[in-house]
């Protein structure tokens, strides 16, 4: 399937697309064609069984891997040869499968790494702890007090964010991330190990992210988190065999025969 | 003011004014091995900053502290330099070898890159050996001039234990500046994890080069300075032991704090003199002693403060 179609209505022009992307370890093909499109501030999700090659695609979407074949494009700006820094600073951030907290870092640091691409003060600057350095350093360890406490991390700010529970961990990896300002939001598997108000809770804030404008595109096996999506990607041995809202996929025979177990 | 900055203020001030009163009260060989100590200090913060801030085991630091030695020595002796020419000389050579080996070595990560450091370091020793039209090989070079400000000279142990503690001092201030700002942020994520500090748009390769320089231009200052307080440099000073040396340094400080480096210094300079009574069996005993401190001591000397205030609050 090259292109698909869109069930949930267009708020505007896409501004994640994957056209054609392909790609093989050794012989093993994990990813054939695979193109979609995100709109600006829309949910999209992907699901599939394990092997389906949901995680390659977002190693490949985040740039941690370079498709065999195919492009990625943000804006209409092709960033399929970008790197991973590159691509943070274009406003696609993502989160991992298993939480990656800056584990000996307090929750405020991991919240503060979020505004590293958009603040400057480099070696030197630091060192002397110019009155610049000083000012920038006071506005991010501010910024990220408020969203930590947006987050509901305000009581936890000063732990190590290695010592929280998963469940916790999560949040300060959404939070880190949200710091960034993301245009692109990319969730993979976010409610692993959470109980269901945590996934609950993180429902709700997908939602709230998508109604600031920020796009997401989600990976997770959890039905409930997925009703969140405005259109759903089904993947099957490196394909696209069906899109549409959760409710459609849901119902559609080929899914349930390769993925709910018919 | 809170309390706690408060009381570490006057902690502070009260290590300062023993500190300025010792080379009065010592003799004359214990103020020697505190000007050691403040040496130690200065190549060793170069190799904690690596270690504790970016997960970096650096066994090529005596290389850079060789370079440093070798280029004051060279240029003050032989090509009659000013002796702060020299040094800035030394710091400049091994920063820039620093950046040309770490480019690629720093794409390996653990023990890898601890070994090719190693191998670094090695290389280092016999290129200090068998250069001999430059460093004087086994002979080594001697009648290094003393350090001098508007004509007051650095020349004994005493004057120098002040210049290298001033130093010593500022460089703890500047590094530890560094560490609590933006650069100190990347270089903690990238070691706690650096596929999310790339996505936190990092760059792991340059930061590390950069951290790797820096560390190289502290251990040729410590270099420097050395060949200037012994006025002799020769190969025998700048072998892997000397990195093993510098690397104990924060290992046993406990290598995210850079204060605690001092602490780290003064051990491995007063500890071996002090089990020097035990005539063979004194390295047994300071190998013992090591693995008492890094066995009980996870969080190294600098972790004991925090241990006792919290024994307290209990």
């Amino acid at each position: 399937m090259n292109t698909v179609m869109t069930h949930a209505p267009v708020k505007s022009q896409p501004l994640m697309a994957l056209r054609g992307v392909a790609h093989q370890f050794g012989g093993l093909v994990v990813l054939r064609d695979v193109s979609f499109t995100v709109s600006r501030g829309r949910i999209a999700g992907l699901i599939g069984p394990n092997g389906s090659g949901k995680t390659t695609l977002f190693n490949i979407a985040s740039g941690f891997l370079r498709p065999a074949n195919g492009q990625i494009f943000i804006d209409g700006r092709d960033i399929t040869a970008a790197s991973v820094q590159e691509r943070s600073r274009q406003g696609l951030i993502r989160t991992f499968q298993t939480p990656k907290v800056f584990q000996h870092m307090s929750v405020r640091e991991n919240i503060e790494m979020g505004l590293y691409a958009t603040t400057g003060a480099g070696f030197l600057a630091s060192m002397l702890a110019t009155p610049g350095a000083r000012g920038e350093r006071a506005r991010i360890r501010r910024d990220a007090q408020e969203v930590g406490e947006r987050f509901g991390l305000g009581s936890h700010l000063n732990t190590r964010a290695g010592d929280l529970p998963a469940g916790q961990q999560r949040i300060v990896e959404l939070a880190r991330a949200y710091m960034t300002k993301p245009r692109v939001l990319l969730l993979d598997e976010p409610s692993s190990g959470l109980s269901s108000d945590e996934v609950e809770l993180l429902r709700n804030w997908v939602r709230t992210l998508s109604n600031e404008g920020i796009t997401v595109l989600l990976v997770s096996h959890d039905m409930g988190l997925m009703s969140v999506c405005d259109t759903v990607h089904a993947l099957y041995f490196g394909k696209i065999i069906a899109s549409g809202s959760m409710a459609a996929i849901q119902a559609d025979p080929m899914v349930r025969e390769a993925y709910l177990g018919g | 003011m809170t309390k706690t900055v408060l009381n570490g203020r006057l902690a502070f001030a009260a290590v300062m004014l023993v500190g300025l009163i010792l080379p009065a009260v010592f003799e004359r060989h214990m103020v020697d091995l505190l000007v050691y100590a403040g040496l130690y200090t200065i190549a060793g913060l170069g190799v904690g900053l690596l270690l504790g801030q970016c997960g970096i085991v650096n066994l090529a630091q005596a290389l850079f502290y060789g370079i440093g030695a070798y280029a004051s020595a060279y240029s003050t002796v032989t090509l009659g330099w000013s002796p702060w020419s020299g040094i800035l000389l030394g710091i400049a050579i091994s920063v820039a070898v620093a950046l040309v080996i770490g480019f690629p070595l720093l794409r390996l990560h653990g023990f890898f890159l601890a070994l090719a450091t190693l191998a670094a370091g090695t290389i280092g020793t016999i290129f200090f050996f068998e250069w001999d039209w430059l460093t004087g090989g086994t002979l080594g070079i001697g009648g290094l001039p003393p350090l001098s400000v508007l004509g007051f000279e650095f020349n004994s142990p005493a004057r120098f234990y002040y210049l290298v503690w001033a130093v010593v001092i500022i460089l703890l201030v500047l590094s530890s500046n560094l560490v609590s700002g933006r650069p100190g942020l990347a270089m903690r994520a990238l070691r706690d994890s650096a596929p999310a500090a790339e996505v936190m748009a990092v760059n792991i390769h340059a930061i590390r080069t950069k951290i790797f320089a820096l560390s190289a231009g502290l251990g040729a200052l410590a270099g420097s300075l050395f060949a200037h307080y012994s006025t002799y440099v020769s190969v025998e000073s700048f072998t892997v032991q000397r990195s093993i040396v510098f690397l104990l340094i924060p290992v046993i400080a406990g290598a995210r704090s850079i204060w605690g480096t001092v602490a780290g210094a003064l051990f491995v300079t007063f500890v071996p003199e002090l089990l020097s009574g035990f005539g063979d069996a004194h390295q047994m005993l300071f190998g013992i002693m090591l693995v008492l401190v890094v066995t009980l001591m996870p969080d190294g000397l600098a972790g004991i403060p925090a241990r006792v205030a919290r024994r307290f609050a209990r």
